[in-house]
């Protein structure tokens, strides 16, 4: 047994559709993980440049103004980000767009729609088992 | 004869949200917290319309770039939380070309507006059952 850390336990999520992101907070909330949200990837990105305390993070594939590629390929040039497991959700189920994602970096992708079992499978292969914490209100 | 862009017709006969995808993510609710689904139905009957106004701008527009990008975005969150008939004509105009076939397009684009009315009284209904 090992403890972990606050912020060993937090998720970058970034995502500009609010019905998704409150899907996957929930979601990651729900394996005892704490989560940072950004609304495109601009702010994520800039959420990253001075912030690399982050256990994961969850894009989504198409964001304005900075896509979710686009900081993946970020993150793997930045030594202290590169270590970081990256989810990529897309609505495309597209094979070509799975590959680009990997290619650029990305450790998981989730296609839209996916179930409560899909995201908790995918975040289990991101993150690995994380007990969930009682916090006091 | 039947164009395959433009074939929505078994999209008029079924419901237009399927409870049983939005109710499913009722297991990652806790006590603690407040409806999970009611808060997912508040979120997307708040930022839908904000979609549909881009579709309808890109349509009047024949802006293709915001149409496409419009109808993607509606089209994951519709399709994540069972608003399927929306999801659908999303991922039809999505592939459509606004220039090449505007009337194609915006006779889609007002199917779209009514299927979203319609999944909003549903969702609506929903969200007035688990409230009261």
């Amino acid at each position: 047994m090992f403890t972990i850390t606050q912020s060993s336990r937090r998720v970058l999520v970034a995502d500009d559709d609010p019905v998704m992101r409150k899907l996957v907070t929930t979601a990651i909330q729900r394996a005892g993980l704490v989560v940072v949200t950004a609304s495109d990837g601009r702010e994520a990105y800039r959420i990253l440049q001075s912030d690399a305390g982050f256990k994961a993070a969850v894009f989504d594939m198409m964001m304005p103004h900075l896509k979710g590629l686009d900081v993946i390929r970020y993150m793997r040039t930045e030594k202290r980000l590169m270590r970081i497991p990256i989810m990529i959700i897309s609505a495309e189920q597209d094979i070509k767009l799975m590959a680009n994602s990997f290619a650029a970096g990305a450790t998981a992708f989730l296609p839209k729609p996916f179930t409560p079992e899909q995201i908790r499978n995918t975040l289990h292969m991101l993150v690995g088992n994380v007990k969930p914490t009682r916090q006091a209100a | 004869m039947e164009n395959s862009e433009t074939n929505v017709t078994p999209l008029l006969s079924a419901e237009a949200v399927d409870m049983s995808v939005l109710k499913a993510f009722e297991e990652m609710h806790s006590d603690e917290e407040s409806d999970l689904i009611v808060e997912l139905i508040d979120l997307y009957l708040e930022d839908a319309p904000i979609r549909l106004k881009e579709i309808r701008d890109a349509v009047a527009e024949n802006d293709a770039s915001l149409l496409k990008r419009a109808t993607h975005s509606l089209k994951g969150s519709s399709s994540s939380i069972g608003v399927l008939q929306v999801a659908e004509i999303c991922k039809k105009l999505e592939q459509m070309d606004c220039q090449e076939s505007p009337r194609q397009v915006e006779a889609i684009a007002q199917l779209l507006d009514y299927k979203f009315a319609k999944a909003s009284e549903e969702l609506e209904a929903e969200r007035q059952r688990r409230l009261s």
